[in-house]
């Protein structure tokens, strides 16, 4: 069974905010088909760390949006990477206590997320829809979160908060007039305005430009520098790569891989790849690759020549000696599979015990 | 992080009053920003133009009460109140920007008051004076008509609140409120409580009655109820308006992942 990506897999994983306990990567990898499999081993978190989800399902009737998912997070900047429908948002409305979980616990700070609205002190939900209330000012938005947060001096708060997320010229103009980028700010800002020591983002760059996207990386990257646990849901391995210091990978509601990034992305490339190649020869060089060992197979159908080969890296390195030395000229060699919908699925599959 | 910063954001001993307070006036601007607003302004305008229109006929109907039971308690007071108490929660739960709100450290029961409130004095506002002027104009001045007509408008005024909370409960409890309140205003107070004798203690209608027969001059106004319409009307609020913070505390966002 190859290496676990969980802490510890790579030598520089010392920081990494994600941290799934053995007990629950096993638990994932031993479960492959359904919820009907016994899962051996119960899950271990550490208790003490300001999020913490402990074998957590949540259903809507037959439907399993998130599926025992266990693991905790401390200080740091976590990416929550999936695809559309992964159950993403589903994971963080269950931290942030706005979905009962079907089973398993959901801790805040050590205290239960669901009907809990004290947690709210401890929380920053920056929710991916848009809704704002339109009529209000970006100043009167932001304030009304620091009124209810009951702080001493709500306009102080707001108007330091704004200037934070770079949208002091525009705070006095009404929400509804935002572009799509401004009103992902304005719901930081307000999110922000308390300060609180975890912040929950939901496909946060949606929407933005370049320079935005780069200045609030580094808002969030100077805030968890200063000990604030961030967890961000996104659907794009480069923004998840830029910016997390962890990852989890979330696929149809499973926790697929977990950890430092650099070992996710070493299994994301080095999975087995399948390639379209098109030359002056394709029988030539199909018959020249099937020599090689980085290649499983060829296959010439329809004059389409598909070649399956162990690793990305390896078939790179080898395509090009292969061809010259066959005397064969390459005209394209592309992979057919590197959706990253197929990424997720692979590292799903072989966390469920390498069945493919 | 200075001190001055950190004292700005401590987290102070939480004023509810003033959180109520907060949460009511956004309401309310949300509320009265929307279009349907100005043409739910028209619909308790109609029995206004429609005494009107009696009056310049030249005639006058005898019958004060059955006309603002018929115009006012039965069709224009839940309806205004299905428009308000349905849009206060309703809307912001629908379109999301209630998530706002509830992910803030404060009881949920907070925040279903000030949506009750709201609510209520919006409906009110509309409905108290389209009941006198309507009153007025289809009963006319004389010291009896006059005492019936401000009879029903408080008891409407009161009834404003209770299908206020009505409202607002039902779009805590499901994302249909606007259907289901429909459904509940035009079957179960429209059609069923006066058809059937047992039901009438639980409904509104007849608590609107119940209290315009105490208020007003003595064998006006006929009704099942009579003064035990203030005491239900009373209880109906608070208990409606308990199930509806019940439910907001239980609230889950209805993904559409």
């Amino acid at each position: 069974m190859a290496a676990l990506p969980a802490e510890g897999a790579d030598g520089a994983g010392g920081d990494v905010g994600a941290r799934v306990a053995d007990g629950a990567a096993d638990a994932v990898r031993r479960a492959p088909a359904g919820p009907s499999m016994p899962i051996a081993q119960l899950a271990v978190v550490d208790p003490s760390q300001p999020i913490v989800l402990d074998r957590v399902s949540r259903w809507y009737g037959n439907v399993v949006a998130v599926n025992d998912i266990s693991f905790s997070l401390g200080a740091g900047i976590t990416g929550l990477l999936g695809p559309n429908g992964a159950g993403k948002s589903t994971l963080l409305h269950l931290l942030a206590g706005l979905l009962r979980p079907s089973a398993g616990r959901v801790l805040i700070g050590g205290r239960p997320a669901w009907r809990e609205p004290s947690i709210y002190r401890e929380i920053g939900l920056v929710p991916e829809r848009e809704a704002v209330h339109a009529f209000l000012t970006g100043r009167a938005f932001v304030e009304l979160a620091a009124r209810l947060q009951g702080l001493a001096d709500p306009v102080a708060a707001a108007a330091r908060t704004i200037a934070t997320v770079d949208m002091a010229g525009a705070a006095d103009r009404a929400v509804g007039t935002y572009s799509k980028g401004m009103r992902q700010r304005i719901k930081i800002a307000a999110a922000l305005v308390h300060e609180p020591p975890i912040l929950l983002l939901d496909e946060p760059f949606n929407g933005m430009d370049p320079r935005q996207r780069l200045h609030m990386m580094d808002l969030l990257r100077s805030m968890a520098t200063r000990g604030r646990t961030i967890l961000f849901s996104s659907h794009i391995l480069e923004e998840v790569e830029r910016l997390a210091d962890g990852i989890l990978v979330i696929y149809a509601g499973r926790l697929a891989a977990a950890g430092d990034f650099r070992e996710i992305r070493r299994l994301m490339t080095d999975r087995p790849h399948t390639f379209r190649v098109r030359s002056s020869d394709d029988r030539r060089l199909a018959s020249a690759f099937m020599a090689e060992p980085a290649v499983f197979g060829s296959e010439l159908r329809d004059e389409r020549l598909t070649v399956r080969v162990s690793e990305f890296s390896g078939f790179t390195r080898i395509v090009a000696r292969v061809a010259r030395d066959a005397g064969v000229r390459l005209f394209e060699v592309a992979p057919t599979d590197d959706s990253l919908e197929s990424v997720f699925e692979y590292l799903v599959t072989r966390r469920a015990g390498g069945r493919r | 992080m200075s001190a001055g910063r950190r004292d700005e954001r401590r987290p102070a001993q939480l004023n509810l009053v003033d959180v109520m307070v907060t949460i009511g006036a956004v309401t309310a601007r949300g509320l009265l920003g929307r279009r349907r607003t100005i043409l739910i302004g028209l619909f308790a305008a109609a029995p206004v133009l429609l005494g009107l229109l009696i009056r310049l006929g030249g005639t006058r109907p005898g019958a004060l009460s059955p006309s603002l039971e018929g115009l006012i308690v039965s069709s224009v007071l839940p309806l205004v109140a299905l428009v308000f108490g349905t849009a206060a929660l309703g809307s912001e739960l629908d379109d999301g920007t209630a998530v706002h709100i509830l992910t803030k450290p404060i009881p949920r029961w907070a925040i279903v008051v000030p949506k009750l409130a709201v609510a209520g004095s919006l409906t009110a506002l509309l409905v108290f004076p389209a009941t006198i002027l309507t009153g007025l104009l289809i009963g006319g001045t004389g010291a009896r008509q006059i005492g019936l007509t401000f009879a029903f408008a408080i008891a409407v005024l009161i009834g404003s609140f209770v299908y206020g909370a009505i409202f607002v409960a039902l779009s805590a409890a499901t994302s249909r409120g606007l259907v289901i309140g429909l459904a509940y205003s035009l079957l179960w107070e429209g059609l069923l409580s006066g058809a059937l004798k047992g039901t009438q203690l639980f409904s509104v209608r007849e608590y609107v009655k119940g209290m315009a027969s105490t208020l007003a001059p003595q064998g006006s106004v006929t009704s099942v109820v009579g003064s035990f319409g203030f005491l239900l009307a009373l209880i109906a609020i608070v208990v409606v308006s308990l199930i509806a913070a019940m439910r907001l505390s239980r609230y889950e966002i209805r993904a559409a992942e």
